[in-house]
């Protein structure tokens, strides 16, 4: 089982953001894409998920509709909404710098 | 929640308020399809049904802590919360009816007692004016050297009119306080308050006539070219009964016929508090109704009796528009420096004009909503008390609540709801009470010749007012025993119902609202005592010819046209006619009698021998127009020197006469009879002093010494002036006779004002004043009120809290005067503490109604020697009554009861 502290901190938005840009999801398959797109690394607790979820709902980047499912269950699909793509690109963009930076100051030779 | 994103968040709010049940069940289906998932990922990983349910709830991490975390994430709980605290509220309340009603009766008191002053205050100094962007409307005043706000003349307000770029527009009225009106020719005219405004007064306000039009600027231009008038919504109502078809019809006023154009909005009642106007006439047709025959109202520049007012445009600054206005008074001083001598101009905003210093009715307001403040201050300490006895048996409910794991801020804010629901409940009666305040202050009657508005209301802003106090109170009464409720800590609070807390420290509080309320209420019955005393001393002096039995009648020969001969031979022929009538011992005119209803006219002077400081080359007093007969009409004594005589006329030698305090200011070596003075300035006449009168009260009861001149009709001619009769019994009863004289010598002339100088008196004295000290009285009636109960309580809840302790010392051989000592000890030392405090309050309320209002000074010994000790005697019977229970316990009961 993972705990939040798993995930880089305030990453777990940007990771569901850039996920849904991908296809609407219910959260089941959100939690499932994750952990399969990181290649089993990253994994997120059921709680920190929906709080997260409803969270980026709350700000009106993402929308969450009933659907059916491939095998015929009503679920909750989530999709990225105008507002959330520009906040997935400047997360995105601020992340980059950030992860540069500090790759940047790891790989620093020890002299 | 970001703002630019309402698109989508907006829907979701109101579906999380509105929707709840379903918002609820979709998220229960949510999990719920998750947990599914998480069961067959279970089974698929080989465990049994059982472990995998088990193995995915644990990993949900308990479903229903899950779903709260979702419900804060909609962030509506806090208001879905506040219901259900208002439910919870409302029950709890329900569950104490008694201890309820007196809260809620007690904020009711304090709120409603606010609500009035506070009515008074924002009718006199923040309500705006009833145009559209009021706060754009702003008033130009001419600035003398003494501070003084002085409207300015026709030409002056052209001058502005044209040479000033800050205002979008420049508009001029001046109040005409008698205009006969007739529907039709030849009947008798009745009196109306008017208004003379400049033609683009209405367009510039934003007034929007509700019948017609308003004026054009063209029918302002031509003097006496444009007979046109805009009627009053309350005179179309009650002369007109609200005649659609009047515009294009002719009334007469004056005698003059004139076209209405228009009626203005019932939202518009005039730019004045206390009245409004009946009729508005354009500036270019002011020769109807002032016939002056020294002044040309279009021509002279020290003719002032405009007020002027500006629209501020958007772009302009106050400041600007102030410097703006101080250059074009430096060029008028330039081009007129004999009638522009010291004398400035400024910008005044509203706010500024109706918080002027030399305004009395604001400072009363103030002075009032401080006092109310007081006495709600003094019932929500009164509530705090109660509700912290309240809460003292609710420690067990809330130490329960606290170890289920109920967070602190969460009991405060459910406590502190409780205490809102109160405070709402006790608001609403607070405004009840309010409203019926102001109704009685409305029904308090202005003995004016035309209907005075008295403008208090109870309107959506009073409404407002009420809230925010209503609020106030439950946050300053609920916040403390909150807190202090939520504290106890929770093994003790367990154990039993009613705690002991540890320590004198839980008492501090209550001690100190005890304190709080005794040092308040002691405060205000000084403040009321006080201005009962002061009003009943300044009228024991210098009021003695107000109790004569004297008739008024007001008269204003222009109103039938005439000039300024037929107007002194009307006079002349009328006082004679007057001293004719059987039972009449005197007559005589004046022009603004002492304790009269109008302004005195102010005369600018140079006394002579009293050395003037050099930036000033003159003084100012206020002055009267009188006849030869006042002195002896009104019984005013003169002291020295003589009264005006019928030898004093237009072509003998100028004379004046002087009070006491004016001969005594400028002349205090010597016999003031004899000596000389400049009149209008020192480069006006020459009059000799021919008599000194007694000082008497002028404008108020409460005047300080005021320094008063009159002058002889005869040497200057006034048009407007009240007939003054002495009659041998009822005033009244000389009214009819007085009429046949008038009507005798001029049919078509208005009778404008008849009444005794009883009524004047009894307006100055009683009403005013009455109402006032009434009200003050009232509050610290209330306030001792309050504060008995409060001290009551408070020793009464000692007694039960101290029931053990004392069964024990009587069991042991105390007796009941020992008991009652014990007792009453705690309750006394508040009291002393709260007299001493109240005392130095009171001193502090003294000086401040002495400098304000009575201008008097000193300390008055005898109010705290009234006071204090009834104060004190009240207090201790409070804390008496429960003390005395104390010592009929009965020992054996006492031990048992714990």
């Amino acid at each position: 089982m993972s705990k939040p502290t798993d995930l880089v901190l305030g990453t777990l938005d940007l990771l569901l953001l850039k996920i849904l840009a991908l296809e609407p999801l219910h959260g089941w398959a959100i939690g499932l894409r994750l952990r399969s797109l990181s290649g089993d690394v990253l994994q997120v607790s059921e709680g920190s998920l929906y709080s997260a979820l409803h969270k980026l709902e709350q700000e009106g980047w993402i929308r969450a509709e009933w659907k059916q499912t491939e095998n015929n269950r009503r679920a909750k699909f989530y999709a990225l909404t105008r507002p959330g793509r520009k906040q997935l690109e400047s997360e995105a963009a601020n992340w980059q710098r950030l992860s540069a930076a500090i790759s940047h100051v790891v790989q620093l030779s020890e002299a | 929640m970001r703002i630019e994103n309402w698109w989508y968040t907006a829907p979701l709010r109101l579906r999380s308020l509105f929707r709840r049940r379903r918002v609820e069940r979709e998220l229960e289906e949510e999990l719920q399809f998750h947990l599914e998932h998480k069961i067959a990922e279970g089974l698929a990983d080989g465990l049994s049904p059982r472990e995998a349910r088990h193995r995915a709830m644990r990993a949900m991490g308990g479903l229903e802590q899950r779903k709260e975390e979702m419900r804060d994430a909609r962030r509506i709980s806090w208001l879905t919360d506040f219901v259900a605290d208002v439910g919870y509220a409302l029950r709890s309340l329900r569950r104490t009816p008694g201890v309820t009603a007196l809260v809620v009766v007690t904020l009711a008191l304090g709120i409603g007692m606010t609500v009035t002053p506070f009515s008074m205050i924002d009718a006199l100094i923040f309500r705006p004016f009833p145009v559209p962007s009021p706060e754009e409307v702003v008033t130009l005043v001419g600035t003398s050297r003494d501070g003084a706000y002085e409207p300015f003349s026709y030409r002056e307000y052209r001058d502005i009119h044209d040479h000033t770029k800050s205002y979008a527009g420049v508009i001029a009225n001046s109040p005409l306080r008698s205009v006969g009106f007739a529907a039709e020719p030849g009947t008798t005219p009745k009196v109306q308050g008017g208004m003379l405004v400049s033609g683009n007064y209405f367009s510039v306000l934003g007034v929007v006539p509700q019948v017609g039009r308003g004026f054009r600027a063209d029918e302002d231009e031509v003097p006496g070219r444009d007979a046109v008038v805009v009627l009053g919504p309350d005179f179309w109502r009650r002369e007109l009964a609200s005649d659609p078809s009047i515009v294009g019809r002719r009334i007469r006023l004056n005698g003059s016929e004139f076209t209405v154009v228009g009626v203005a909005p019932e939202s518009f009642q005039g730019l004045y508090i206390f009245s409004r106007p009946d009729v508005y006439v354009p500036l270019a047709m002011a020769g109807v109704f002032s016939t002056d025959p020294r002044k040309s109202f279009f021509e002279d520049r020290d003719d002032r009796e405009l007020s002027v007012k500006a629209r501020l445009r958007s772009t302009a600054s106050l400041a600007a528009a102030r410097s703006e206005l101080a250059a074009l008074a430096e060029d008028f001083a330039r081009a007129y420096p004999a009638l522009n001598r010291e004398r400035g101009a400024t910008v005044r905003t509203a706010f500024e004009m109706r918080t002027r210093p030399d305004q009395v009715e604001w400072k009363f307001g103030i002075i009032f909503a401080v006092l109310a403040l007081a006495v709600l201050l003094v019932a929500c300490t009164n509530v705090a008390g109660l509700l912290l006895a309240r809460a003292r048996s609710r420690a067990r409910e809330v130490a329960v609540r606290l170890s289920l794991g109920a967070g602190r801020f969460r009991l405060v804010r459910l406590l502190l709801t409780e205490s809102l629901v109160l405070a709402g409940l006790g608001g609403l009666g607070g405004i009840a009470i309010g409203w019926a305040a102001i109704e009685v202050l409305r029904d308090f009657s202005i003995p004016t010749e035309l209907p005075v508005q008295v403008p208090f209301r109870l309107d959506g802003r009073m409404l407002l007012v009420a809230l925010a106090l209503a609020v106030l109170s439950a946050v300053v009464c609920g916040l403390a025993p909150a807190l202090q409720t939520t504290r106890p800590d929770l093994v003790t609070g367990l154990k039993a119902a009613d705690v002991e807390l540890p320590g004198r420290k839980r008492l501090w509080g209550r001690n100190a609202l005890v304190v709080a309320q005794v040092a308040t209420s002691l405060m205000l019955l000084t403040a009321a005592y006080l201005m009962a005393r002061s009003f009943r001393a300044s009228v024991d002096v210098g009021v003695e010819f107000a109790h004569r039995p004297v008739l008024l009648m007001r008269l204003d020969p222009r109103l039938a046209q005439y000039d300024a001969a037929r107007t002194a031979r009307f006079y002349e022929l009328l006082v004679d006619r007057a001293r004719q009538l059987p039972g009449v011992a005197g007559a005589a005119l004046t022009k603004s009698p002492p304790l009269g209803l109008d302004r005195f006219d102010a005369l600018a002077f140079v006394p002579e021998g009293y050395p003037l400081p050099p930036d000033r080359d003159s003084f100012t007093a206020a002055m009267d127009t009188i006849d030869e007969g006042f002195f002896d009409t009104l019984g005013i004594p003169i002291v020295s020197g003589r009264g005006f005589l019928a030898a004093d006329t237009a072509e003998s030698p100028r004379v004046a006469i002087v009070n006491e305090a004016f001969a005594r200011r400028y002349w205090p070596d010597g016999d003031a009879v004899g000596r000389r003075l400049r009149l209008d300035g020192a480069g006006g006449p020459p009059a000799e002093v021919v008599g000194v009168a007694r000082t008497v009260k002028y404008r108020e009861t409460t005047d300080r010494e005021t320094e008063f001149v009159y002058l002889p009709l005869a040497q200057r001619p006034t048009a407007r002036m009240l007939l003054l009769l002495r009659t041998s019994g009822d005033p009244l009863q000389w009214v009819e006779p007085a009429r046949e004289i008038v009507r005798a010598l001029e049919p078509n002339l208005p009778m404008l004002e008849t009444r005794t100088y009883e009524d004047l008196y009894r307006y100055h004295v009683v009403e005013g004043p009455g109402v006032a000290i009434r009200l003050v009285f009232t509050m610290g009636a209330v306030g001792v009120m309050l504060a008995i109960g409060g001290l009551y309580g408070l020793v009464a809840y000692n007694v039960s809290r101290r029931t053990r302790e004392i069964g024990i010392r009587m069991a042991i051989g105390a007796g009941p005067s020992a008991v009652l000592r014990l007792v009453m000890a705690g309750g006394l030392a508040l009291v002393a503490i709260g007299t001493a405090i109240g005392l130095v309050m009171g001193f502090a309320v003294e000086r401040l109604m002495n400098a304000a209002v009575f201008h008097a000074g000193g300390v008055d010994v005898v109010a705290y020697l009234v006071v204090v000790p009834t104060m004190a005697l009240v207090t201790v019977l409070a804390a008496y009554v429960p003390a005395r229970r104390a010592t009929r316990i009965a020992p054996t009961l006492a031990l048992r009861c714990e």
